[in-house]
Formats: structure tokens, C-alpha cells, sequence
């Protein structure tokens, strides 16, 4: 029913990017269309289309098409999907709003371009959001990560009071302070579904037209709530936490700083377990934060030695500098 | 030997001056700004703009700023077309060497003259210190506005500051957000500079999503044809530029949307969160949404926190100050059809609602009790040990508290509440929403069946939180507030961690000021140096780690919070201050004691008598310091002159009297009978010589004035007190 009543809006609605047609104008707004929505909108706007990161992982930031990309000179541009698991966040599959797994859309731009704002702007237009209906605000948020050794400055972007969207500017990752600058911007899926099909339940939205995310989902949330809470072997995690850390220093020491990285990657998905599973007071966990960033620090050094070494393959003559640097002719305003 | 001094000129024709003004605009469009810096940053670039202005002689009637979330901007009304023309001085070679005898000019003036650009004749004279110099005068001519803004923004633009910045392109350029255009004009003309990768010109854009707006398509943005079209302009393109009129949008629609639900708002930081929709709208329109009543179920606190925090909404109450379901939030859309927003805000808000009601129903499911032990894995500093070990230390301090304020009655309740006073500081609601620490607890408390006491007293005990907020208003919660912050201080002193300048990242000096507020407003008698004493051996048997002291430092700390009670709100004078703070026994640790004797003393500084009377005993104290003279027996017998037998049994009469009074803590009355000494002492010094020929007699006399001092002194040290004409 809102299908259509959208429909209606967007026949009458001069559309800006005249390339692209509403979601909501063409199909109906399942979670699957939407990705696949933003997936053609960006990669009409000359980003890879990345695939998930085949690692657990607390947001698509870890993936290292996001915080290994975005150190260095080479020019990057990708947008994909990232399952994360945030396992603080389970509620048994009983909480309509929050979810310890969920998926995030991610897109990464090096060097940031000046019109990222409308551009963002445009994707929502084409999953059927239109900002003249609707109350649009970038609301400042500043984005830290403590265990990645990064932060940024930005917003979240509220969209009638909900925020849907993280648009940061990267300034540090890893230790290194980021030149160029990288443009992260995160759209959480699952609530831009949800205000699009008009469900006050997550496990109520439509994936596909006839299967809900809680036929998909539900019994994971139960299950993997009861594990973080209940189950998980506090003393194997541990002991776990300890060989990965052992083992990103060793490989770092042997140059396999990608390896490293995943072992990076896992010990932070560690912690979080620990984390939910109320096994560190409050003085351990800044201890173990501390790990963490330890091993990303280590990792974005060795990562920037690597592609240094290899002489920036990205920099010249690659699809991806070129796409980047045809951007970079910057329309200028009418004086 | 050459010193230019510009000076400016006056006005020789100020009605062509008049004629020959303009104005001036500077926008910085920028990304969205955090709303808490675009107000410091007008106040700054108005500051930077009368600098500017002045440094170049541009002569002008007012600088006026303007912010939005997206723009900065600066209008300068009545601006000089040009700069004011300067005359520079330069001095040259004396008159002596510059003339001969004859009063022709030599060699050396036409030097001067030469390489002043001046002819000779030109040339005048100034008197100076050291004698009468030739000087050279150059008129500067003045360059247009235009040309010297055009120059110069740029450095303008640099000099502008801000909390937090970023870089976003090559010009590494930084501002809070990446900038995005500039206008600057001056009259009609667009100036042209370049900055952070943008060039200024006369286009400004509007409303993001209206016309005029950077993502309408089609859209080429607004020119401004002149600086005093700026706001007009603006407002055509659903941008309200003037913070003071978007406050006044919000405050009048928020008033009449109130009264429409016969309510009014109800907000505890009302100004704050004001501050944040101005700051971070540019087209205000507050909606109106609903909840459902059955949330009212839930605290009305918590309601309101949701609200405010998460969302920026306000709250509103009927005329019986209950809470009503609804919901007033800021927008910057101003559309026919709010339906659609306000429906979606409305959804935002009952999950934000679903949320806090899950922590309300599962905090209740655990007493506080028996949360209490999950303090041990919560730090309270690294250096301080665990909550739980706070909790310990508190709950043995209010104890002591009550004993040493002669109200066992109260003590186990006053326990009881220590016990428990941390421990909604481990529900899943106060881990939202760590403002309702305290409010949580009380309501938890009660939940479980506490008494009232203890109930309230968990409530009220973070009271006073600002300078102007209330102290507990029971005495369980004016002790657990005692304790608990006289146990953070002694913690933080007796590890050595201590505020220096403006630093003070515990609040320790708003702890004091706590103590002393709550002491002194309560009206509670309790000597703290007992209590540190405790608090000290508490640490100490918890095994942590000595690195100062919580005894004479930590005392200083409370006295000057003391003395800046007495001169903020009491407004007592320094010396009176001094003199109560700087007598002899200083270890006196009972404050509620030494503000009584400041009052005391304050209100007797403009009795007619007060000021002979210490002109009288700072002779009297100056002579026995000087002498170094100890308390000796006054010998009857020795006391010849009448004068001396007056003063003897007046100050045998006075010490009992101002004994008694001091015991009861009636500060007026001493100082009631030590006023009664001032003839005596005065006949005596009249009557008497000091330096008596006899040594036993000058001897005795010594000793009766060191009874008069010490009596004085009981009181406070008086020689602090400063006499007109001394």
C-alpha cells in the first residue's frame, strides 16, 4: 500500500538525477531491493562494488576495504554491504528495534569530493525518500573508534527524528593522521526498510516480497543472545583472544600484514564477546581496548610500509585513480 | 632615528563622507556545523571584523553577525568607500645639524628630504625629549574598501578559531566542517578571493531543500545583490539567518502550541535545549506529535530524558504538572503536510520509549541490594579502587557523620542509604541516561520497599549539582551528600590528585563547594577534621596508595571554597574573612563554626565604635608582638594608675563573658563584650606609658595587654582588619 501511494508522489516528482529512477517509483521497498538500489546508484558514481568481509565484525569501518583503503595516498572508492555483530546489542529476538547482527551499506570515497552531501542526498531519492517531504537533518556526531586508533568528524543523518545514516570524514586511522581525506558513509539498512514499508518491527520487514527478515533471522537473534549472554566459554575466548593478538604480532614481524590484519580483526569481535558476556570489569576492558588497537596500529603501519614497497599501484593509471581523479574537475558554483 | 606614526585624519567634509559609504557582506557557507560552536564563532568573527577594520582604517557605523548550521556571516553598515587617508611622521637630524647659521637647510635636511620623498621646504619640526627634530609628513592616500577586503579576507578567515577542526582538500585549510562557498561583497560589487579551494563571489545558497536550495535541481543558488538585501534574500529561500529571530519563531510557536493543548513546556535545561534547535535549524517550525498514554506508566523523568537527549524534543504538563503525551518537536521543514514527519517522529520516539520502559521493567526485577556487589567491577578511579570500595568508605563515613553531628537517630538510615546510593549507577537505565543517577535509585528504592528516608535520600544526595540548585532538604540526604563527596576529596588528595588552575577534571572544587554549601545552609556543626582523619585511615586500610595528604591541603581546599561562598553569596569583606580564616588554632575544621564568625564579625564592621576599637587593640597587639611577649600573671598589686585597674577588671570581666559566649557558638555577643573594652583600652594607652622606668611595672603592663590580645584573639586574628585612614 505505501508502494503505491509512493508511486503516485514520484509521478509528479520532477526527479533531480534524471539517471535514476525511485526504488520506490519501480518496485516495491524490500530490504533486497534497497541494497540493490544503492548498489546501481553507486556504482554509477564510480565506486566498486565490494563484497562483505568474510570475518565477524562490529561495523563495515573493519573491513579492509574501509580501514586499510583509506590510509595512504592511493586514490579508493568503493560501496558494499557489511554484516556486523554487535553482540552487547541482543535482546532475544524480543526487541523491535535492535539486533546483534545486522547489515550496514557502506561507502568509501579517497579523496572525499565536494559534492558528497547531494550526492548522499540523490541515493535517498532513489530508495524513494524524497527531502521535501520529509525532515533531513545532519546532526553533528563525531566518530571515534578506540580499539581501530581512528576518528573523524561528522554527523548522524536524521531523517524525521531517526537516524539512518553515519557520514564521517576520516581524519586519523591507525595512528596515521589520513591525506587525502576519506569520506565513510554508513546506511543502516534495516531502519530505512523499515520507514520505507511502514513496520514498527524489524522482524516484520519484508526481504524479499514474501520473505520477512524474521523468517531469515529471528531464530539467529535467539540464539546467538542466549550465546553471548549465557553460553559462551569465557575461559576459551580468552585463551582465544590471547593466540590471535600472538599470532597478528608474529605474522606483522613476517610482513603478512594483511593475515595479520584478519587476526587483528578477530581479536576485536573477541573482546566484544567478552564484552557481552559481562567477563571484564571496567578496568579490563580498557586493557583490552588497549590490545586492540595495539595490533590496528601495528597492522596500518605495516599496510602503508606494504603498498609503499609496492609503489602505490593505485596512484596511476588504475581504474580507480582514474575514476577518482576525473572527480576531481570540480563543477565550479555559478558566480 | 625614523619612527612612522600614522595618524588619522579627521573628516574635513563628513556630509560628502556620508554620501560616500557602503556596506559590506561576508558569508562562510559551510556543511552542517555543530550547533555549540556557531554562536562562540559569530561573537568571534564580529571581534575579528572590528580588528580588521580598525588595522586597515576602514571607518564604519556597526558590525552585525549572522549564523546558521550552514553559514557564517558578517554585515558592515556604513563602511568608508575608501580607507581613511593617514598622515606619516617621520623624524630626521635634529634642528641643530639640519640648519646653519644662517637658517639655511644643510646637507643632512636635504638628505632627509630626499629620501623622505619631500621637498625642503616641506619639512616641520617636532619638540621631543631629547630636542627639537626636523620631520617629514606623508599622506597616505587611502585604497578602496574593495581592494583592501579583497586582499586581505583570506588572512581574516585564517585567524578564525574553533574547538574541533578537520581537513576535507588539498588547501588544508581547517574548519569544523569542509566550507563550501563564500560571498563577499562590498555595495553591489562581488569581490573575488580565493579560500580553501573556493572562490567567493555574490552567490549564497538557501534551504538545502527548498528553492534556492544546493539539492533542487536546476538550482543556481541565491545572489545577493547587496549586503543589506542579505537577510531578506535569505528569507526567500527559507533560510532565517538571525539567531535571535529563529529563537523567537521557536519560542512564540512553542508557547502557542502549549497553550493549544492547554499545557505549557516543561523542561529543566529549557535554555539549553533551546540553544540546540536555533543552533542547528535554519528554517524553524516545531510540530506537535503523540505518545501513547501508556508510557506515562514509566517515570515521568525518564519520559522527558528520552526526549530531550535522544531526540531534542520538548515535553509538555497540564496545569496539574502531570505529563502529558506528547511531544513538541523542532523541525527545519515548513511544509504544508507535517503529517508525514510528524508521523515519523512519532515512530522514532515510541521505540526510543519501548526502550526506556524495557530498562524500567528489567531493572526492577533486581533489588538494588543485591546490585550492590557489581559495584566491584565498576571503577571509580584507577588509583581509587573499585564503586564498591567507595561504597564501603561512604557507608563508614555517614556513620561517623551522624555521630559527630549528635544525630544517632539517624545513623542507620544514613548507612543503609550509603549502602545503596551507587548501585542504580549498574541499571540498565542509568547506563542510557547517567543524568537520572539518583532519581533512578530513589525510584528503584522505593520499588523495593526502602523507607522513605532512605528512599529520598538517594534521590537528593548529587544536590547541590550547579551553584544555584537547592541542598538536600533531609538530614539522611545531607549527610549521605556529605559523605560521599567528603570521601571523594579525601580519595583524590590523599592519592595526590589535585586540581591545578583551571584544571579540574573531578569537580573536586564543586565537591567543596558542596560540603560547604550543605554545612553552611544546613546549619550543621561537625568538625571535618574527624571525619578526614576517618576517611584517611578508610584508604589507607584499603590498601591505597598514599601520593599526598587529605589533611592540611584538602583544609585549604575547603576554606578557600569557604571563602568563596562567603565573598559570592553573603558578600562578606576580605579581611573580615581574613581574620576568621587566619586565626591561630587554623586546624579548626568545623566551617559551619567559622561562618558564623564571619557573620558575626561582617555585621559589626559598621558599628560606630568597631573602627576606634581595633585602632585601639592593633596597637595594643603590635606592641606585645614586637616584644614577642608571652601570657604572664597580671599582678594586682603592680597596677598603679586607675586606668590600669579599669582595663584589668574589664578584661577579667569580658574573658569570662566572651568564654561563655564563644561556647555557644554566640559570635555576636563576644563581639558585643569585646566592643565594651574600646574606652578602657583607649583610657589605658591615654592614662599610661608602656615603657614604665620600673622594669616589673612595664613588665605588668605588657602582660595585662597580652591579656587583651589573647582575648582578641579567642575570637579571630583582628590585626587582619583594615581601618580606614591606616
Amino acid at each position: 500500500m505505501l508502494g503505491s501511494r509512493l508511486q503516485i508522489i514520484y509521478a509528479i516528482l520532477p526527479v533531480r538525477s534524471s539517471g535514476y529512477r525511485s526504488l520506490a517509483a519501480t518496485t516495491s521497498v524490500t530490504l533486497q531491493n534497497l541494497i540493490l538500489s544503492l548498489h546501481q546508484f553507486w556504482a554509477k558514481h564510480d565506486c566498486i562494488i565490494c563484497q562483505p568481509y568474510d570475518l565477524e565484525k562490529g561495523a563495515g569501518t573493519f573491513n579492509p576495504a574501509t580501514f586499510l583503503r583509506a590510509l595512504g595516498p592511493e586514490p579508493w572508492r568503493a560501496a558494499y554491504v557489511e554484516p556486523c555483530r554487535r553482540p552487547t546489542d541482543g535482546r532475544y529476538g524480543e526487541n523491535p528495534n535492535r539486533l546483534q547482527h545486522y547489515y550496514q551499506y557502506q561507502v568509501v570515497i579517497k579523496p572525499c569530493v565536494d559534492t558528497i552531501q547531494s550526492l548522499y542526498l540523490d541515493s535517498l531519492l532513489t530508495l524513494g525518500i524524497d527531502p521535501r517531504k520529509h525532515d533531513i537533518q545532519f546532526r553533528q556526531d563525531d566518530w571515534e573508534s578506540p580499539t581501530l586508533g581512528a576518528w573523524g568528524l561528522g554527523w548522524e543523518v536524521r531523517l524525521d527524528g531517526m537516524e539512518i545514516t553515519q557520514f564521517t570524514y576520516f581524519q586519523e586511522a591507525g595512528g596515521h593522521t589520513l591525506d587525502p581525506v576519506t569520506v565513510e558513509l554508513t546506511y543502516g539498512t534495516e531502519r530505512i526498510a523499515m520507514y520505507l514499508q511502514g513496520v514498527d518491527n524489524v522482524y516484520d520487514l519484508r526481504w524479499s516480497d514474501d520473505v520477512s527478515y524474521g523468517d531469515l533471522f529471528h531464530d539467529s537473534e535467539v540464539q546467538f543472545s542466549r550465546y553471548h549472554f549465557e553460553a559462551a566459554d569465557i575461559a576459551m575466548i580468552h585463551t582465544m583472544f590471547a593466540s590471535c593478538e600472538e599470532e597478528c604480532r608474529t605474522l606483522l614481524q613476517q610482513g603478512l600484514v594483511l593475515p595479520a590484519y584478519d587476526y587483528c580483526m578477530k581479536t576485536s569481535h573477541l573482546f566484544n564477546v567478552l564484552d557481552a558476556r559481562g567477563a571484564l570489569s571496567v578496568a579490563e576492558r580498557t586493557g583490552f581496548i588497549g590490545r586492540v588497537r595495539g595490533l590496528a596500529r601495528g597492522c596500518a603501519d605495516a599496510y602503508v610500509e606494504r603498498r609503499k614497497s609496492l609503489g602505490f599501484p593505485l596512484l596511476a593509471g588504475s581504474g580507480v585513480a582514474q575514476a577518482a581523479s576525473s572527480k576531481r574537475k570540480r563543477k565550479r558554483l555559478p558566480s | 632615528m625614523s619612527s612612522p606614526r600614522p595618524t588619522s585624519v579627521p573628516a574635513k567634509h563628513p556630509k560628502r563622507d556620508r554620501l560616500s559609504t557602503t556596506s559590506f557582506l561576508l558569508e562562510i557557507g559551510s556543511e552542517e556545523l555543530p550547533w555549540q560552536m556557531i554562536q562562540p564563532a559569530m561573537t568571534q568573527l564580529a571581534h575579528l571584523m572590528d580588528g580588521f577594520l580598525a588595522n586597515h582604517r576602514l571607518a564604519h557605523e556597526s558590525v552585525r553577525t549572522f549564523g546558521t548550521p550552514r553559514r557564517l556571516a558578517v554585515i558592515v553598515q556604513g563602511l568608508a568607500n575608501k580607507q581613511t587617508p593617514a598622515l606619516q611622521e617621520t623624524l630626521g637630524p635634529s634642528k641643530a645639524v639640519a640648519f646653519d647659521a644662517q637658517g639655511h637647510p644643510t646637507k643632512a635636511a636635504e638628505g632627509f628630504a630626499k629620501s623622505q620623498g619631500v621637498d625642503v621646504g616641506e619639512l616641520e619640526t617636532r619638540e621631543t625629549s631629547k630636542g627639537v627634530y626636523l620631520c617629514a609628513i606623508k599622506r597616505q592616500k587611502g585604497l578602496p574598501a574593495a581592494t583592501v577586503f579583497t586582499e586581505h579576507l583570506p588572512g581574516l578567515l585564517q585567524q578564525l578559531t574553533f574547538s574541533k577542526t578537520m581537513r576535507w582538500n588539498v588547501s588544508g585549510v581547517r574548519y569544523p566542517r569542509p566550507i563550501r562557498w563564500l560571498v563577499a561583497l562590498v555595495g553591489a560589487r562581488a569581490l573575488s578571493f580565493d579560500f580553501a579551494g573556493v572562490r567567493s563571489g555574490a552567490h549564497s545558497w538557501g534551504h538545502r531543500f527548498f528553492a534556492g536550495g544546493k539539492s533542487v535541481a536546476g538550482s543556481r543558488g541565491i545572489r545577493i545583490r547587496r549586503p543589506e538585501l542579505y537577510e531578506a534574500a535569505l528569507a526567500r529561500g527559507d533560510v532565517v539567518v538571525d539567531p535571535a529571530r529563529r529563537r523567537e519563531m521557536l519560542a512564540g510557536q512553542l508557547t502557542q502550541l502549549a497553550r493549544s493543548v492547554k499545557g505549557r513546556v516543561y523542561q529543566v535545561n529549557q535554555e539549553e535545549l533551546l540553544d540546540q534547535a536555533v543552533f542547528s535549524l535554519e528554517c524553524p517550525n516545531v510540530l506537535c506529535g503523540n505518545f501513547d498514554r501508556t508510557y506515562l506508566a514509566v517515570p515521568p523523568e525518564v519520559l522527558i530524558a528520552s526526549m530531550e537527549e535522544h531526540q531534542g524534543f520538548f515535553s509538555v504538563i497540564d496545569r496539574k504538572g502531570e505529563l502529558l503525551p506528547r511531544f513538541f518537536a523542532p523541525t527545519n521543514m515548513n511544509v504544508k503536510n507535517m503529517e508525514l514527519i510528524a508521523k515519523g517522529n512519532e515512530r522514532v520516539l515510541a521505540a526510543r520509549l519501548a526502550d526506556a520502559r524495557y530498562f524500567f521493567d528489567e531493572d526492577r526485577k533486581l533489588k538494588l541490594a543485591d546490585r550492590v556487589p557489581q559495584l566491584h567491577g565498576v571503577v571509580f578511579h584507577k588509583r581509587l579502587g573499585s564503586l564498591y570500595q567507595k561504597t564501603e568508605r561512604t557507608i563508614a563515613l555517614a556513620g561517623a557523620l551522624a555521630d559527630v553531628a549528635g544525630l544517632p537517630e539517624v545513623k542507620a538510615l544514613c548507612q543503609r542509604a550509603a549502602l545503596l546510593s551507587k548501585a542504580d549507577l549498574v541499571t540498565g537505565m542509568v547506563g542510557e541516561f547517567p543524568t537520572l543517577q539518583g532519581v533512578m535509585g530513589e525510584k528503584y528504592a522505593a520499588h523495593d520497599g526502602e523507607s522513605v528516608e532512605v528512599c529520598q535520600a538517594i534521590g537528593e544526595y548529587y544536590r547541590p549539582r550547579t551553584p544555584d540548585d537547592a541542598i538536600p532538604g533531609t538530614t539522611v540526604g545531607r549527610l549521605l551528600a556529605l559523605s560521599d563527596r567528603l570521601d571523594t576529596l579525601a580519595a583524590f588528595f590523599y592519592a595526590g590528585i589535585v586540581p591545578s588552575g583551571s584544571e579540574d577534571p573531578f569537580g573536586l572544587r564543586r565537591s567543596a563547594f558542596g560540603v560547604i554549601r550543605i554545612v553552611v545552609e544546613a546549619g550543621l556543626n561537625i568538625d571535618l577534621g574527624v571525619i578526614l582523619q576517618q576517611a584517611t585511615r578508610l584508604l589507607d586500610a584499603q590498601g591505597v596508595k598514599a601520593g599526598g595528604h587529605a589533611g592540611p591541603p584538602l583544609h585549604k581546599f575547603l576554606e578557600d571554597r569557604l571563602r568563596y561562598y562567603g565573598r559570592t553569596v553573603p558578600g562578606y569583606r576580605e579581611d573580615v574573612m581574613d581574620s576568621v580564616l587566619g586565626r591561630a588554632d587554623g586546624a579548626a575544621c568545623d566551617f559551619r563554626d567559622l561562618f558564623l564568625r564571619m557573620d558575626a564579625l561582617q555585621a559589626i564592621t559598621s558599628q560606630r565604635d568597631f573602627e576606634s576599637l581595633i585602632v585601639g587593640f592593633k596597637r595594643a597587639h603590635r606592641i606585645v608582638e614586637k616584644e614577642a611577649w608571652t601570657t604572664r600573671t597580671v599582678a594586682v598589686e603592680l597596677l598603679t594608675h586607675p586606668t590600669e585597674r579599669t582595663l584589668h577588671q574589664a578584661v577579667e570581666t569580658a574573658k569570662r563573658a566572651v568564654g561563655h559566649s564563644l561556647d555557644a557558638h554566640d559570635y555576636h555577643g563576644a563581639l558585643r563584650q569585646l566592643i565594651g573594652l574600646k574606652s578602657p583600652i583607649d583610657r589605658f594607652f591615654d592614662g599610661v606609658l608602656v615603657n614604665a622606668p620600673e622594669p616589673e611595672v612595664r613588665a605588668n603592663r605588657l602582660s595585662l595587654l597580652c591579656q587583651v590580645d589573647d582575648l582578641f584573639s579567642a575570637f579571630g586574628d583582628l590585626s587582619q582588619i583594615q581601618v580606614q585612614g591606616q
